[in-house]
């Protein structure tokens, strides 16, 4: 009986603790709430402070680019000029090199037989797979839509490279390197990236900063002329099948291009929203089954 | 009653309970350990210089490359992040069924288990680091700027802080009693070194109660958290709708299940060498304890089995052609040799330990058999996960990439798995590995019998510090989440409390620590009179 009665008392104990617990988890169901509404101020504040509100239509820019696949003849140049204009080094064809090669801007095979070349850049999505899964925020989109990377933070796990639906994503698997001769060409406008980071196309956002500094000072808008040829790409594309420009001005040359019935993107299905629209006559040519 | 060989062995070792530190011949240097330690100590030579090479020369030096441009990116350091954060699932899932479920015959595996989750947790953690490109970088920029919206911080935070110190919470505290008792038994250096890992537990009945109590609600919390950790990683690759192969929502539980199979038999294998070959301990693992730990693994492996014949059927009959040929080309083509070691390796040792289930009896070496077995079949299926839809997995018309592994990454998992094997076996001498109640040493009392003999304010002032440590870590916790999470700013924009993650991580610390807390903090006792038994 004895023994009955202090499993009792103990049982009764012990629902007396769980009754203390269910109180504790009470408390906290409170705390989500407070903290949120100390965010939402933070946020406020942020606002208050003059910064521009959050979303596509509000922002002045949306970089995009147009290439038209029926005026490229696959010759190379804007593989090049990339190279140059970003301090790419280059790369042998030994077999240890093989898979290292770093081409921001690259021609790869397309089309279902593989017969025909397209140049494809970083897409600049507006849903990109990369930067949601980046751990420490070293790649994100910006207000202006691009896809850029902070190349000081990136530590290298390489998760952006294999989450990339078009592979336009690149580490540095060693320590560039140039010969000597080269590094007097070597753009002071852009950094050279060390070993262990992954890197990518920027749309040349170095020279899209200095035209806007230069028309600030100029005290006038940039003009739709000035930014058709501005990456290094696109000026020397020689028959002119890069364009770039401001989506987000309906009347600028990347638009109109991009409203005609030859337009088309890469991986539709994806739903990762590129802003590179390709133009072709027959994109059956130059897509395979899926894309 | 006739007693039997195991009673009559379990009465002359509580005859010699002085002898606890021969039977475990702890501090004492026997020529078997000293190979060991030479062996694991080669292995971590070898890890070292291959890692000297890669900080050196860069990752050139791995057999990984650019995907799309004829190589992988992720290669045998994904893979044996999985596989050894895949181990840890046994230590605290068998320590927390046998609290919550009362499974006695595997109480003496508790801490050689545990041992085996908060080992392969670090090197989970090392393999981590291995596979970063810029180690440095990642040691800073992670504690600072870490996202919870990436799978990514489940592995660093979840896994390798949460649940690492959850098992080292979970772990010490119930080693407490052991230490005592060792430090009874010890004099000199030794005894205060047990002295200070007993931190105040002196065989009072209170003791015993404190820690029942909160090593249930500690395991009722662990289990939980075991299974988000294994599940991020499975979305690590499930959320990735740009590779046909990654993208299901089986990957999940799919982890979940294949770290569950590599851990249990993991776990086998150490009770197995910890049974026959170094202890002696036929009578304190006893058959049935292996019976159990069969029966479980073959429940997981069936249940793994059924899974890849559900991934099998979705991904080649109806499936997007992408898919379709990513899975061919893992069966019948270039990964034909690492699929079908896995499905052999599941099927065989499922077959083996079914007929033992409906046998009756025990067959020990179909239980060892059966782990080794799924330990490849683990490492092969977490390769063939991780690699094909990277050389396969194009929506481009980039052509056929093929991964050959080097030397170097061969030479760091080897260093990690040395480091794992010096850390249990140096472990081993320098505390019981197994729990010594169970093996007839310590007497523990049973709980019916206790009371409670606490009394005055140091009864309240308990529950007030432990209510007090879990809430400040519930705080601390949340609110370094949301921070991580870049609540209310704009996502990209950096935490907008500084060193957020570490503020999650260290809530997540002190949430378990109040069980430490409400463990060790002093108090008045009423004498008792079997206090000193010993």
């Amino acid at each position: 009986m004895e023994e009955e009665k202090k499993r009792e008392t103990k049982n009764k104990k012990e629902k007396r603790n769980f009754l203390k617990l269910f109180a504790i988890a009470g408390i906290f169901a409170g705390v989500p709430s407070f903290v949120s509404k100390f965010f939402a101020l933070v946020s406020k504040n942020d606002n208050e402070n003059g910064e521009e509100p959050e979303g596509k239509s509000g922002e002045k820019y949306r970089w995009g680019m147009v290439i038209d696949l029926d005026l490229c003849t696959g010759c190379g140049a804007c593989v090049i000029a990339c190279k140059i204009e970003n301090n790419i080094p280059p790369t042998g064809y030994t077999e240890r090199d093989r898979g290292t090669e770093i081409e921001w801007m690259s021609l790869i095979p397309a089309g279902e037989d593989k017969d025909y070349m397209i140049p494809i850049p970083c897409l600049h999505c507006d849903n990109p797979p990369c930067t949601k899964v980046c751990p420490v925020g070293a790649t994100y989109i910006n207000d202006e839509g691009l896809v850029v990377q902070i190349w000081d933070r990136c530590i290298g796990c390489r998760y952006c490279q294999v989450s990339c639906p078009y592979e336009r994503k690149f580490f540095t698997w060693k320590k560039p390197e140039w010969p000597e001769t080269y590094l007097q060409w070597l753009n002071p406008d852009v950094p050279t990236r060390p070993k262990g980071v992954v890197e990518k196309c920027t749309f040349c956002s170095h020279r899209i900063r200095k035209l806007k500094e230069r028309a600030r000072d100029e005290d006038r808008e940039i003009e739709d002329k000035e930014l058709v040829r501005l990456p290094a790409c696109a000026e020397v594309c020689p028959t002119g099948a890069i364009t770039f420009g401001n989506l987000a001005d309906p009347e600028s040359t990347v638009s109109q291009l991009a409203k005609s019935p030859r337009a088309f993107r890469l991986g539709e299905h994806l739903g990762t929203e590129p802003k590179v629209i390709y133009l072709a006559k027959e994109k059956r040519k130059f897509i395979s089954k899926e894309v | 009653m006739a007693v039997g060989e195991g009673e009559k062995i379990r009465k002359d070792r509580e005859n010699k309970v002085s002898d606890v530190f021969d039977f475990f011949s702890i501090g004492k240097l026997k020529i078997g350990w000293i190979l060991a330690v030479i062996f694991s100590l080669i292995l971590i030579l070898i890890g070292v210089i291959s890692f000297a090479q890669q900080e050196k020369y860069g990752d050139i030096v791995t057999g990984l490359r650019t995907p799309g441009y004829g190589g992988v990116s992720w290669g045998l350091y994904v893979v044996f992040i999985i596989y050894f954060i895949g181990i840890s699932f046994a230590g605290i899932t068998i320590s927390a069924l046998t609290r919550i479920f009362g499974m006695k015959e595997l109480r003496p595996l508790t801490r050689p288990a545990e041992l085996l989750t908060i080992i392969s947790l670090i090197l989970g953690a090392m393999s981590v680091l291995a596979d970063q490109g810029r180690v440095l970088y990642a040691l800073l920029n992670l504690p600072r700027y870490a996202r919870v919206m990436s799978p990514m911080f489940g592995t660093f935070t979840m896994v390798i802080a949460g649940y690492l110190f959850a098992s080292l919470v979970y772990f010490y505290l119930s080693a407490r009693a052991d230490a005592w008792f060792m430090a009874s038994r010890s004099r000199g250096f030794l005894r205060i070194f047990y002295k200070i890992l007993a931190l105040g537990f002196s065989g009072k009945t209170d003791d015993y109660l404190r820690h029942s109590y909160s090593s249930f609600w500690l395991a009722i919390f662990i289990l939980p958290l075991l299974v988000t950790a294994h599940s991020t990683l499975g979305f690590i690759f499930g959320i990735q709708a740009g590779r046909p192969g990654w993208f299901s929502a089986l990957q999940a539980p799919g982890f979940v299940i294949m770290a569950g199979i590599s851990g249990t038999g993991m776990l086998v294998i150490i009770a197995y060498l910890l049974r026959r070959k170094i202890y002696k301990l036929e009578d304190v693992i006893t058959e049935k304890a292996f019976r159990t730990l069969g029966t479980m693994l073959m429940i997981l492996t069936i249940t793994y089995i059924y899974f890849m014949i559900v991934e099998e059927l979705t991904a080649n009959y109806a499936a997007p052609r992408k898919e379709r040929e990513v899975a061919h080309a893992i069966a019948f083509g270039p990964y034909a040799i690492p699929f079908w070691t896995t499905v052999v390796c599941l099927l065989v040792s499922f077959v083996m330990l079914f007929y033992q289930f409906v046998s009756g009896k025990t067959f020990i070496w179909i239980n060892l058999l059966s782990s080794l077995l799924v330990n490849v079949a683990a490492v092969s299926k977490r390769f063939i996960i991780v690699v094909p839809s990277q050389t396969h997995g194009f929506y481009l018309a980039y052509p056929e990439g093929s991964y050959h592994i080097s030397p170097v990454e061969i030479g760091i998992i080897l260093g990690l798995v040395g480091f794992g094997i010096l850390l249990y076996i140096i472990f081993a001498k320098i505390f019981p590995i197994i729990p010594l109640d169970t093996a007839g040493i310590r007497e523990e009392p049973e709980e019916e019998n206790l009371e409670r003999t606490e009394y005055g304010t140091t009864l309240l002032l308990r529950r007030f510090a432990f209510v007090l440590t879990l809430l400040l870590g519930f705080i601390l916790m949340i609110v370094g989440f949301l921070a991580s999470a870049r609540v209310g700013t704009k996502p990209y924009l950096d935490p907008p409390i500084p060193f957020a993650p570490v503020i999650f991580i260290l809530g997540i610390m002190l949430s378990f620590i109040s069980a430490v807390v409400y463990e060790v903090f002093p108090g008045k006792y009423r004498t008792q009179p079997s206090s000193e038994k010993f």
